[in-house]
């Protein structure tokens, strides 16, 4: 395996649900090589976002460490985990969460200009026009089909150019068609930029596209395997 | 750093919420500007000029002839011509036509020729005064004419002269204003008054001295000071025009601080809804919180970008509210017709507008701090579940609270001008929305474990705990203003009621005053029975147990034990009295002899915690006097029968100089002849019509309570606007759940049906809390402080629950009408699309 860049350790989660606190994922330990196409596949329920949630910063653990890139993030500051959400890491998310009052440019610029960089804009345009969404720059999101959505998720995570993207469930809310475009776009996206890439899925068909599976079940990783 | 595009399209996305920020922020304002600037046009206009209004630099005045010593000065400084003076006597008597019967009380200015010093007197014929006024003839206010039935040259009996009507007073310079009087004016030339015979030893009269000095105030202060020390002091009083406090001055001061109570409690309301629409509009955002947090954006720059919306549109609703202010102010005149003059001038200044606008701004920052900094607490996570852990209160949220309090409280101090009544609002409002609070969580929680047949009631009860319903800041806000609203309602008509309407029959209804000790028999024989006159001597009390009564100590039960006073003699008690404390009215000494002693009455005992046994020191025109009290009475009785508070032994009062006062009862009908005959007898005397005078106290009083419900009816729509947020900001949930009842079958009934109860319980929760509320406060105030017997009302009470449960169904079904024509079909397809 290449440079580690990420590696969990015993990771748990629980969430509290009225007075009784539900288990979640059980003792996690996995480790992520850098430039890795890594899925991690399970079905409904299973614990996939959770986990994902937890690698990127994005929740903190009931226990265990997150070691990112050498550094345990598992105790940082707020400030210091959106530093890193900001320029080390990006989200692709199933619903694709675009901020609904920026257009297209804009929500793909934003997290540029939350780093004040200042080729924000240039940055943002060439990477629509990489994803064929240059037409469609200047259009809400209200007005966006699913997959120009998701494009323009993607474009957003990668802006920055973060060492680590995920991706959950990005095809979840798509049809097939948008579905085989997106896996391709992130595909050929990791492959051009060498981005470390850990995506969650239920779909074998996307798990065979990854260079390595790792299984979930019920919140306990049950497999691992090497495509 | 601020990414304006994201502020601007975050305004433009929330516009209903944000509507009703800024509409919350205009509220706030729009009453105390309109308050604040219409104060200053009023004392700009009649109260403005200090000089016109006492009608000279320096008055000295008294209530009986001006001493020696101050007369010879002012004489002596005329005669230098370091001032000009002129002399007034202001006096009630009656006034009736040549003939028929009909009389009419009024208010006699008797002026020298000098008069006025400052300002104008204004006639209706336009001439000047010194045109018109000669001896011979008078100058009277409108009403005169009206009531008499006389008009401009008509003769009519003022004391024992005829005098000529003259022209009629359309503006007196210390009188711009006739608020209450017990009668209109009249003007009479100084030389008739040895003519009237009116003023005799013990006469009621105001005498005045007038002085215009023309120089700078330190000269004027200087003068004043060199007369106070040859004046009379316990007698006459030497005001200058900086110090005197008009009636006119402390009445309209006392108004205004009132409406300003009230204006600030609208603000604090118009303040709750600020806080209950941001809270929306941020609940609203949450999800995009949390996904630009995700991005990487620190909770500084949220606070950054919000903080920046808000003071966005607090801008925009601060110089709404100082426009709808500056508007109002110009329906202010018709709304307080009849305490202003016509014509009023209202101006608004640059001042104005900036003093508003930073008002403004500050309340807003104030009231949105909470919310704003509750920012901190939304997660990334929240972008897949909702997230009840936050980071706490954080160190700067105690200090940066407790400043904006500060800051606020500075603001209510500065408004009321008043450091002590100030604080104690701010401690009651609190306190009063604290209470509303706690009761209202109590309320709910009942509610939460009541079990009901009803299913869309059942849904209706869970409806109030819909995540993010403002049903606690609904409450508290309705319930706030509806109990101010029932408390001021209750008093009022209590009060009404005791003083004014209620006029028991047998009460007396005619009070005789200012009859000589030489008229009695032919009074009594005037009025063709059994008379009681009461001797009334006037008089000061000057010391208790040799301790000097003084103006700062004495102010209690608003009356002044610094007044002048009217003793009385007599050997028994009053048919309303009681002994309360001491064994008899007055105590005989061990010859059987009755030595030197005064009854007082509890109210003054009270006011100058005065005891069985103390020495109280008077003294009695000129003639210092000491006496033990001897007893402590009590009233059994209404006030509305004459009482005394000072009562001595017949023989050590009965010399003085006296004159003597009579309370009647007199047939309706039996009145006005009685008046003409008295008026035509004994052109000394005057009489008060009490029934009339307590109608025109009525309706004086109905023209404040009309002007105090005005600005109190802002305070409701606070509410109104925190409630139409609320259904606002519960958009998305309602249309959920009126398309899962319609999935399920529930027809557009149903759904109206569960709507309607929410508002239903909404205003019954709000109504009721109000009236319990106002009721406990009105009865607490009435039997306390007014000491006065209390009616609850209920007819008007349950009007009111009746009232506020449609108006709230109105405005919540009106803000529905969208969501219950939804069609489910669509909105399911949205929901599956996140």
């Amino acid at each position: 395996m290449t440079t580690i860049i990420l590696e969990a350790h015993d990771l748990t989660k629980s969430y509290p649900i009225g007075d009784r606190m539900i288990p979640i994922l059980e003792k996690i330990s996995l480790v992520i090589g850098k430039g890795e196409f890594v899925v991690v596949i399970g079905t409904s329920g299973s614990g996939k976002t959770t986990l994902l949630t937890l690698l990127s910063g994005l929740d903190k653990p009931t226990s265990g460490r997150v070691i990112m890139d050498g550094r345990d993030i598992t105790d940082f500051e707020e400030n210091d985990l959106a530093r890193l959400r900001n320029e080390e890491i990006g989200f692709v998310f199933q619903a694709f969460h675009l901020v609904p009052s920026l257009n297209a440019l804009e929500n793909v610029m934003f997290p540029a200009e939350l780093k004040k960089d200042r080729q924000a804009r240039e940055k943002a345009e060439g990477l629509l026009q990489r994803v064929g969404l240059w037409e469609r720059r200047g259009h809400f999101p209200e007005q966006l089909s699913g997959g120009e959505k998701q494009r323009v998720a993607i474009c957003r995570a990668l802006i920055n150019a973060p060492k680590i993207v995920f991706a959950d469930e990005p095809t979840g809310n798509l049809d097939s068609k948008n579905s085989t475009a997106i896996i391709d776009l992130l595909a050929q996206l990791h492959k051009e930029n060498g981005t470390t890439l850990v995506l969650a899925t239920h779909s074998t068909a996307i798990a065979d596209r990854a260079q390595r599976v790792i299984h979930l079940r019920d919140g306990c990783l049950t497999n691992e395997t090497e495509i | 750093m601020l990414h304006l595009r994201f502020i601007f399209r975050e305004l433009i996305l929330s516009a209903k919420q944000a509507s009703i920020f800024v509409l919350c922020v205009a509220l706030s304002l729009a009453t105390m500007v309109a308050l604040n600037t219409f104060r200053k046009n009023v004392s700009h206009s009649i109260l403005g000029d200090a000089r016109s209004l006492l009608g000279a630099d320096i008055r000295i005045h008294s209530h009986y002839p001006i001493s020696r010593g101050i007369d010879k000065m002012v004489s002596d400084l005329e005669n230098h011509h370091d001032i000009e003076a002129t002399k007034t006597y202001e006096l009630y008597s009656v006034i009736r036509p040549l003939s028929g019967m009909r009389t009419l009380f009024c208010r006699l200015k008797v002026v020298g020729p000098r008069y006025p010093l400052y300002g104008k007197v204004e006639l209706r014929s336009g001439r000047p005064l010194s045109q018109v006024l000669s001896p011979g003839k008078i100058l009277v206010e409108p009403e005169v004419l009206g009531r008499l039935g006389v008009k401009i040259g008509d003769r009519v009996h003022i004391g024992e002269a005829t005098l000529t009507i003259a022209d009629v007073i359309t503006h007196e310079p210390d009188h711009p204003v006739n608020i209450f009087s017990l009668g209109p004016g009249i003007i009479i030339s100084a030389a008739d008054l040895k003519r009237l015979q009116l003023i005799t030893k013990g006469s009621r009269v105001e005498y005045s001295i007038l002085i215009k000095v023309g120089r700078n105030d330190a000269a004027i202060n200087k003068l004043a000071d060199r007369l106070k020390q040859v004046s009379q002091p316990a007698q006459e009083r030497i005001t200058t025009y900086k110090t005197s406090n008009s009636g006119m001055k402390r009445f309209f001061d006392n108004l205004f601080f009132f409406l300003s109570l009230i204006s600030i409690f609208t603000l604090f309301l118009a303040g709750i809804g600020m806080q209950s629409s941001l809270s929306a509009l941020l609940r609203e955002k949450q999800k995009t919180l949390a996904i630009i947090k995700s991005m990487g954006a620190d909770s500084g720059f949220l606070f950054r970008q919000y903080f920046a919306l808000v003071l966005c549109l607090g801008a925009i609703g601060s110089m709404a509210g100082v426009a709808a202010g500056l508007i109002l102010q110009h329906f202010l005149p018709k709304v307080f017709q009849g305490l202003l003059p016509q014509g009023l001038t209202l101006t608004v200044s640059v001042f104005d507008i900036v003093e508003g606008l930073a008002i403004g701004l500050l309340v807003v920052v104030f009231f949105t701090f909470l919310p704003l900094y509750d920012l901190r607490n939304i997660r990334p996570v929240a972008i897949f579940r909702h997230d009840r852990t936050g980071t706490g209160r954080g160190i700067l949220f105690y200090p940066v609270l407790a400043g904006g309090f500060l800051l606020l409280t500075v603001l209510v101090v500065r408004q009321l001008q008043d450091l002590k009544i100030g604080l104690y609002f701010m401690i009651g409002t609190t306190a009063l929305i604290v209470v509303i609070s706690l009761l209202t969580r109590v309320l709910l929680a009942a509610i939460a474990r009541l079990q009901v047949a009803s299913l869309g009631m059942r849904q209706a009860m869970k409806s109030l705990f819909r995540p993010g319903n403002a049903t606690r800041s609904i409450i508290v806000t309705l319930t706030s203003a509806l109990s101010v609203l029932l408390t001021i309602f209750l008093i009022q008509t209590n009060l009404s009621a005791t003083y004014i309407e209620s006029y028991p029959p047998d009460a007396p209804n005619l009070f005789f005053l200012d009859i000589q000790p030489d008229q009695k028999t032919a009074f009594a024989n005037e009025i063709g029975g059994k008379v009681e006159l009461f001797p009334v001597i006037r008089a000061r009390l000057v010391a208790i147990n040799d301790r000097p009564v003084k103006q700062q100590t004495s102010r209690r039960r608003g009356d002044s034990l610094t007044r002048e006073f009217n003793l009385t003699y007599r050997e028994t008690l009053l048919s309303d009295e009681a002994i309360q404390e001491g064994k008899t009215l007055f105590t005989k000494d061990a010859s059987g002899k009755t030595p030197l002693q005064v009854s007082i009455l509890d109210t003054v005992a009270e006011m100058g915690d005065m005891h069985v046994n103390d020495i109280l020191k008077f003294n009695i025109q000129g003639v210092p006097m000491k006496a033990r009290v001897s007893s402590i009475r009590t009233r059994t009785k209404s006030r509305l029968y004459p009482f005394f508070y000072f009562v001595f032994p017949t023989e050590y009062l009965q010399h003085a100089p006296q004159t003597f006062f009579a309370a009647l009862h007199i047939h309706k009908k039996a009145i006005a002849s009685l008046e003409s005959r008295i008026a035509t007898a004994f052109p000394n005397i005057s009489f008060i019509n009490m029934a009339d005078t307590a109608a025109e106290l009525g309706r004086l009083t109905q023209k404040l309570i009309t002007i105090v419900n005005f600005f109190a009816g802002f305070s409701i729509l606070a509410g109104a606007l925190i409630m139409v947020g609320s259904i606002f900001a519960t958009r998305l949930a309602r249309v959920r759940e009126a398309v899962y009842y319609k999935v399920l079958g529930g027809g557009t009934r149903f759904v109206l049906a569960v709507f309607i109860y929410e508002h239903l319980l909404l205003s019954l929760l709000s109504s009721i809390l109000a009236v319990v509320l106002a009721q406990a406060g009105s009865w607490g105030l009435c039997r306390y402080l007014f000491d006065i017997s209390y009616s609850p009302h209920l007819v008007v009470s349950c009007t009111l629950v009746l009232i506020t449960s449609i108006l709230v169904i109105a405005v919540g079904i009106v803000s529905s009408i969208g969501i219950i024509r939804q069609k489910p079909a669509a909105i399911l397809r949205e929901q599956n699309g996140e």
